[in-house]
């Protein structure tokens, strides 16, 4: 499985992508969260073994954090490597998303 | 006349599947055997003997005539071989062969005529 | 059995004894059955009849069951008809031939029922499956045919709402891949009414149709909007707040969004997500990155938008260069990204500016990546204004019920000079002006100019002299942006007066700002020695109005245009 969830205790939702994040992942992506029997408290995306992002990736991330309530969503991204990282400054993602 | 000639099982499949046919094929049969024996005697050569052999192996195979199909084989074989000496007395052996079932299929063709 | 499980079956076989036995066998598994002595027959039986499935004695008269077999496999073409050879063969040679032949299977004499149903029920799962793989593909090529017809009539309508800008101009070059419109590249360009000109490169989310869609409206937006005379600012908003509305939650467009004017050498950039883009100067040197500062368009609500913008000096000479992720981001073989640092190289590398696209061609050919099809690149020279020729202005009226004798006077005050350009709108007014039509270039430039000047010199405050060098040029716009959005009071005041003269008439535009005025002969007196981005303005006014001056201290200014009826 390319892209891995898990759901705490509290309501955290942990989305684990490897690999490339591109189309390729949009059903896993989107299946990871819409499954669940309701909206979770935050969400982590953790892209500690993604090795790339491409615009449809970028797009995924829009329906989740529209998914998770927009303006008042607590999306966040964690181990964002350096390439991926360009990525997400060039679209100013950082505006939208806690990334560290 | 010893019934190893004709293999009565393969007989009393065909009827069931000719049904109302097996007659006709009886009939066909007879009538076939006889050109194919002309054949076998006029061949101007050892392929259109070969292939006279060949053809009559294999309707024979299917009435269930089993020593002669295996006389057919045996010359479809030899005609491979040359020279061909002594190939003569392999048709004659065909020929009493053949003249030994014929009789079989004659006499079940009465019996089916009876009904 | 069903009707649609019921096969037609040409048996031919020279033996009577045994075409009868096989025709018995095959009428009772409740197929049809055709018969034929020989080869020939076998080939006539099966052009006139096409039977599913055929079963071949291999040696026959006339034409044996080989040369059946092939004419047979020729004439079925990619139908898939079965080919069941006869035979008592027991050499491998003679198999060999029957499968090479086309013969599918064998079925040995004396012929058994068992074997012969279960290998026609096997024949009939191939011919199916053939069947049905030749329907699926004839259908696939159908859509795939459908699909590129509908592309190719996108992309005509495309071409002629893209190329109705001014891509073409002497002053630009570009590389685009025909099919940019189906990877989501997009490129505009087009003249305002005073001449500037507005340029955006974007792209759009994903591949295909779903990028395309989206094209259509944002070139609507731009050039409706450019074309009207709106600024950066407004077209941005309007773009973001449609692309917003009418695309789903996953898909937006990058964009690099750039109004060159010539007259006053400046360029007003806002990135949204796209790779820097630069400036070279003519002069050499470190190429100036003008990077994404902001969110993509269509991903953020209207209230929330950021429409800021970069304005920076340029000389003629000065060159504009624009790219889309494509040059970047195209990988080797280890997946090594070309990246930006690679590209700056080949840009401070570049001698011949006409050559750039091809240098760039070359250093990724020689990094070894995959070429792609979404490599798009435009790039933009600073030239005099007048090397440029602006298209006719269209009009949809005749001119005849043109108003010749009117006023008007507009006051606005701190909250729409925050958030409204009112240059658009008195434009679309003195339009009306038959005779001024051909002039509405020049009237859009002097509008321009004198209310910018009421705006920043005058409500703002802001001094020009900050805009000495480029340094200033950025520091005197994010002042100008902090004031107007601090802005609490002041006002801009437009006048305009239409007067019928024997031959024509005469347009009189006020403008008077709420500010503290200037020293109307210490500029006037410095903007003929050529210095100074404000005195450049002044004098722009001058050239292309009757008469200009300035009253009540510099707080008022009055511009004369005057014209002659061509009647």
């Amino acid at each position: 499985m390319a892209v891995e969830s898990e759901l705490s205790q509290d309501g955290k939702l942990t989305i684990r992508v490897k690999g490339r994040f591109d189309f390729g992942r949009h059903m896993e992506f989107r299946g990871s969260y819409e499954r669940l029997q309701s909206v979770p408290r935050c969400v982590v995306v953790d892209l500690k073994e993604a090795t790339y992002l491409d615009s449809s990736a970028l797009g995924m991330l829009l329906l989740l954090r529209d998914h998770m309530g927009g303006d008042k969503s607590q999306v966040s991204m964690v181990n964002v490597g350096s390439d991926v990282r360009k990525i997400l400054a060039i679209s100013n993602f950082d505006k939208l998303f806690d990334i560290s | 006349m010893s019934d190893n000639h004709i293999d009565r099982k393969v007989l009393s499949d065909l009827q069931e599947v000719m049904e109302d046919g097996y007659l006709y094929l009886l009939e066909t049969f007879l009538s076939d055997s006889e050109e194919r024996l002309s054949q076998l005697h006029e061949a101007k050569d050892a392929e259109e003997l070969g292939l006279a052999a060949h053809s009559f192996k294999g309707s024979t195979g299917n009435m269930g005539a089993m020593v002669l199909a295996e006389l057919c084989q045996q010359l479809e074989e030899r005609v491979k071989q040359r020279p061909l000496y002594g190939i003569e007395d392999l048709i004659n052996r065909i020929d009493r062969e053949y003249a030994a079932v014929r009789q079989l299929y004659c006499a079940e063709r009465q019996r089916i005529l009876i009904g | 059995m069903s009707s649609q499980d019921v096969l037609t079956v040409l048996i031919a076989e020279d033996s009577a004894t045994d075409r009868l036995l096989l025709a018995a066998i095959v009428q009772k598994q409740g197929h049809q059955v055709l018969m034929a002595e020989n080869g020939e027959q076998a080939v006539a039986l099966f052009a006139a009849q096409r039977p599913h499935l055929v079963l071949l004695d291999a040696l026959m008269p006339v034409m044996d069951g080989f040369e059946a077999a092939r004419t047979i496999k020729l004439l079925a073409g990619e139908t898939l008809v079965p080919v069941i050879f006869l035979t008592s063969l027991s050499e491998e040679e003679a198999l060999v031939r029957c499968l090479e032949a086309g013969g599918d299977d064998f079925l040995a004499k004396p012929y058994s029922q068992v074997i012969l149903a279960a290998k026609i029920k096997a024949m009939e799962r191939m011919r199916r499956l053939q069947a049905t793989v030749l329907e699926q593909r004839d259908q696939l090529a159908h859509h795939h045919r459908h699909l590129l017809n509908e592309q190719r009539v996108a992309k005509a309508v495309f071409d002629k709402v893209a190329h109705a800008g001014c891509l073409d101009s002497p002053n630009i070059r570009f590389l685009q891949s025909p099919y940019a419109l189906f990877n989501g590249d997009l490129m505009l360009a087009a003249f305002t009414p005073s001449g500037d000109m507005h340029v955006l490169l974007g792209d759009f989310t994903g591949h295909g149709l779903p990028a395309a869609v989206g094209a259509m409206p944002l070139a609507e937006v731009f050039y409706g909007m450019t074309a009207k005379g709106y600024g950066l600012a407004e077209t941005l908003r309007e773009m973001n707040a449609k692309l917003k509305r009418i695309l789903p939650v996953d898909m937006f467009c990058c964009a690099v969004l750039l109004n060159v004017s010539f007259q006053r050498r400046t360029v007003e950039v806002w990135n949204g997500g796209m790779p820097d883009a630069y400036l070279l100067r003519a002069t050499g040197g470190e190429p100036l990155p003008l990077v994404s500062h902001f969110l993509p368009l269509g991903v953020l609500p209207p209230e929330q938008f950021d429409d800021h913008t970069q304005v920076v000096p340029m000389a003629v000479g000065d060159r504009l260069f624009l790219l889309s992720d494509g040059v970047v981001d195209t990988r080797d073989e280890n997946e090594q990204l070309f990246g930006a640092e690679r590209l700056r190289q080949v840009l401070i590398a570049n001698q011949v500016p006409g050559q750039l696209f091809e240098d760039i061609q070359a250093a990724l050919a020689h990094f070894g990546g995959q070429p792609r099809d979404d490599v798009s690149m435009m790039d933009l020279c600073m030239v005099e204004s007048h090397a440029l020729s602006l298209p006719p202005l269209t009009y949809t009226d005749s001119g005849q019920s043109s108003p010749l004798d009117w006023s008007l006077h507009l006051e606005f005050r701190a909250e729409s000079l925050k958030r409204f350009n009112p240059l658009p709108f008195l434009l679309h007014l003195l339009q009306e002006i038959h005779g001024l039509r051909v002039r509405s270039g020049e009237l859009h430039s002097v509008l321009s100019e004198l209310y910018s000047n009421a705006l920043e010199h005058g409500v703002l405050a802001l001094d020009s002299r900050l805009k000495r060098d480029a340094c200033g040029f950025t520091e005197y716009y994010r002042e100008r942006n902090r004031r107007l959005q601090a802005l609490q009071e002041g006002y801009i005041r437009v006048g305009l007066q239409v007067e019928p003269l024997a031959s024509g008439g005469r347009l009189t535009i006020e403008v008077e700002d709420s500010g503290a005025g200037f020293d109307v002969e210490s500029v006037l007196g410095c903007s003929r020695a050529g210095q100074g981005f404000f005195g450049r303005g002044l004098s722009l006014i001058r050239g292309l109005s009757q008469q200009a001056q300035w009253l009540d201290g510099g707080r008022r200014a009055c511009v004369v245009f005057v014209w002659v009826s061509e009647a």
